[in-house]
């Protein structure tokens, strides 16, 4: 009998290759190379003042909602309604805010207007978690139901109150209300004052004057925008969007929950197998039906900046959400069949899809629609590799 | 035997409607010892271990834990009398690893919610160091873990919370020759410590034969025959085994076909 035993047969890895090794490493890959190409493409605009902002918000934008898709794939389950659920929610209390409370109970505040809201997601949320665990029903058929559901009542409210499918023009909340402001304005703004003060520093003696010729003009406009310094040398941009402020939130907060606490082992035992976590004394449906709650509350974040953002809404805000949301997750390595993932990867996954998203902005000759193109190859090219993943962590199996 | 039965179990009854599953069933069991249940498939072991494990309630019957006699309403209160059942698919979650593993349903945390990690490391690396299995990494997912491996998580797991009496359905079923006998140890070791008592299902002879103390044997909801390892030959066995069919015959109608 040797002394060899079954455990001597793992061996322990160096940190290099443990690194290597991590669900991440495809995700952020992918992430390095969109960003190098996209810097490359737009001769660096993508990543001047202007360009950072808001491709930051729009990453912060999808990352949101991904977050909350993500959670819900890890437990197993998944959710369409996340872009319907943001019209509801945009609908909502951009119509509280402009014909005010409902039941004559006078007028609306932005805070009271996404509080109520809120109740109504989450009621929403807690509906279809409970008819999912319940029936029994797969997820994508029951919040399919969900997408026409929400869509349709989303419509119909519009009609009722409005009687316009959208609501536009409405008064900048930002300037009185806190709360508007903590959800549409702009937050870290002293990271672009200091971009500025450093800018002035390198640019100083630098003047725009009258006798330059049209190109050398738009070269100094060009060099001026990486300073943050705008044509009258003043500062260009003020701060980030607010989204990227909430988005650090939910995304720290679900980081925590997943990696470090008794919920964040309860999420993945039910994704993985619900059966056995069951056995051993997991709240399994308790579990989902909070996530599905979750995953509502994010998309009335979702909505609730977007609202107060552009002091406007329409019925068909959050299209092709709930599968952009989905995208993200997968190709941040999330398992589709549950049990498995980091929201380091959905963060990575975000960015990757939200520069992807901007980039025509920033290359005038590209054609907006190869983002879905592009989309479809990695997502794919995503389901592979996290399928490989699985194999490696489950011996083969 | 001087000792008292940790686990006595009188006149199990259990019908699903006109089924009669269990008629009658006695069985008892003593700390330190394997006692192993035999019987063909359809015999009663499940329903039998499911009554035991709380999962189903006697139609009529007495368990005494003890000497008292306990009610078992639901799985909670079985495992909270002591009772720990390691089911065939262990009820193990094979991307998580095996710390999470351990402590699945019953994490350590402090404040809010948040997991004592390196403790529980500790904790499941020495439970499963004392039942032979030494795992330098209880951070690995348990995929990567053979079935032998997964059988003693499953033990470690189920001791550490307080079985003492610990039901073990057919462990060495669906692994490889070698892994069988990892397990076999493992049981062994287990009925070293001399205070945990061990009911053993299996359909192999030769495995009961290697590690039990005291066999019963059920054929169609009955006890056949039961009694400790020296009263038990080895030939009964073979015969028990078969649900009391003598071999002899099995053989006759084998070579007439």
């Amino acid at each position: 009998m040797s002394e060899r035993s079954e455990s001597d047969r793992l061996q322990r890895e160096s940190w290099a290759r443990r690194m290597v090794r991590r669900p991440e490493i495809g995700s952020f890959i992918v992430m390095i190379i969109i960003i190098l190409a996209l810097a490359v493409a737009s001769e660096g605009k993508a990543f001047n003042a202007l360009g950072l902002k808001n491709n930051i918000a729009i990453i912060s934008q999808l990352g949101i909602i991904a977050v909350g898709a993500a959670l819900l794939m890890i437990a197993g389950e998944f959710d369409l309604s996340i872009g319907p659920m943001i019209a509801f929610a945009g609908m909502s209390i951009a119509l509280m805010m402009k014909w005010g409370l409902p039941f004559g109970m006078g007028e609306a505040t932005p805070f009271l207007a996404f509080l109520i809201t809120l109740c109504m997601t989450l009621a929403f949320g807690w509906l279809i978690g409970n008819i999912v665990v319940r029936s029994g029903l797969s997820s994508f058929i029951v919040t399919l139901a969900f997408w026409f559901f929400l869509r349709g009542l989303t419509e119909v409210c519009f009609r009722l109150i409005n009687q316009n499918t959208n609501v536009s023009g409405l008064p900048d909340f930002k300037q009185q209300s806190w709360f508007a402001d903590l959800m549409g304005g702009e937050v870290f703004g002293w990271f672009f004052s200091a971009w500025y003060w450093i800018g002035t520093k390198i640019s100083a003696g630098v003047e725009m004057t009258g006798d330059m010729t049209r190109e050398q003009t738009i070269a100094m406009i060009d060099y001026l925008s990486f300073l943050n310094i705008n044509r009258k040398m003043e500062m260009w941009v003020t701060g980030f969007d607010a989204r990227l402020l909430w988005f650090i939130i939910i995304a720290g907060a679900a980081w925590f929950v997943l990696a470090k606490t008794q919920l964040g082992s309860w999420i993945y035992a039910t994704g993985d197998n619900k059966e056995s976590a069951r056995a051993n004394g997991v709240p399994v449906d308790r579990v989902k039906i909070g996530l599905f709650m979750f995953s509502a509350f994010c998309a009335t974040i979702f909505a609730t900046c977007q609202v107060f953002d552009t002091n406007s809404s329409d019925a068909a805000k959050g299209m092709f959400k709930e599968l952009e949301a989905i995208a993200i997750a997968v190709v941040g390595g999330i398992l589709m069949t549950g049990g498995f993932g980091s929201i380091i990867g959905v963060i990575f996954g975000a960015v990757t899809f939200g520069l992807v998203a901007n980039a025509v902005f920033f290359i005038p000759w590209i054609d907006g629609a190869w983002f879905r193109v592009f989309v479809g190859t990695v997502l794919l090219a995503a389901v592979f590799a996290n399928e490989r993943i699985r194999k490696r962590i489950t011996g083969g199996i | 035997m001087t000792q008292q039965a940790y686990m006595r179990v009188e006149n199990i009854v259990k019908q699903f409607g006109p089924f009669m599953a269990l008629n009658g069933v006695n069985l008892d069991v003593y700390p330190g010892e394997v006692h192993a249940l035999l019987g063909d498939n359809g015999a009663g072991k499940s329903t039998l271990i499911k009554i035991l494990s709380g999962v189903h309630q006697p139609t009529s019957g007495t368990i005494y834990i003890d000497g008292k006699a306990r009610t078992f309403r639901n799985p909670r209160d079985a495992a909270s009398a002591g009772v720990g059942t390691v089911y065939q698919d262990l009820a193990i979650n094979q991307l998580m690893s095996v710390t999470r593993n351990f402590f699945m349903g019953r994490e350590l945390k402090s404040k809010f919610g948040i997991l004592r990690m390196d403790e529980m490391n500790q904790i499941a690396h020495d439970e499963m160091l004392k039942i032979g299995i030494d795992f330098s990494d209880p951070t690995q997912a348990v995929g990567t873990m053979s079935g032998g491996q997964r059988q003693t998580l499953a033990i470690a797991r189920a001791i550490y919370f307080g079985a003492k009496v610990l039901i073990l359905d057919e462990p060495t079923s669906a692994l490889g020759q070698k892994q069988q006998m990892e397990v076999l140890k493992t049981i062994k070791r287990v009925r070293a410590r001399g205070d945990i008592a061990i009911i053993f299902i299996t359909h192999n002879e030769i495995h009961s034969k290697l590690v039990a103390d005291r066999y019963t044997f059920l054929a169609l909801g009955q006890v056949i025959g039961s009694g400790p390892k020296a009263e038990i030959e080895s030939q009964d066995i073979r015969r028990l085994m078969a649900g009391g069919a003598e071999m002899k015959d099995l053989e006759q109608e084998l070579a007439q076909i």
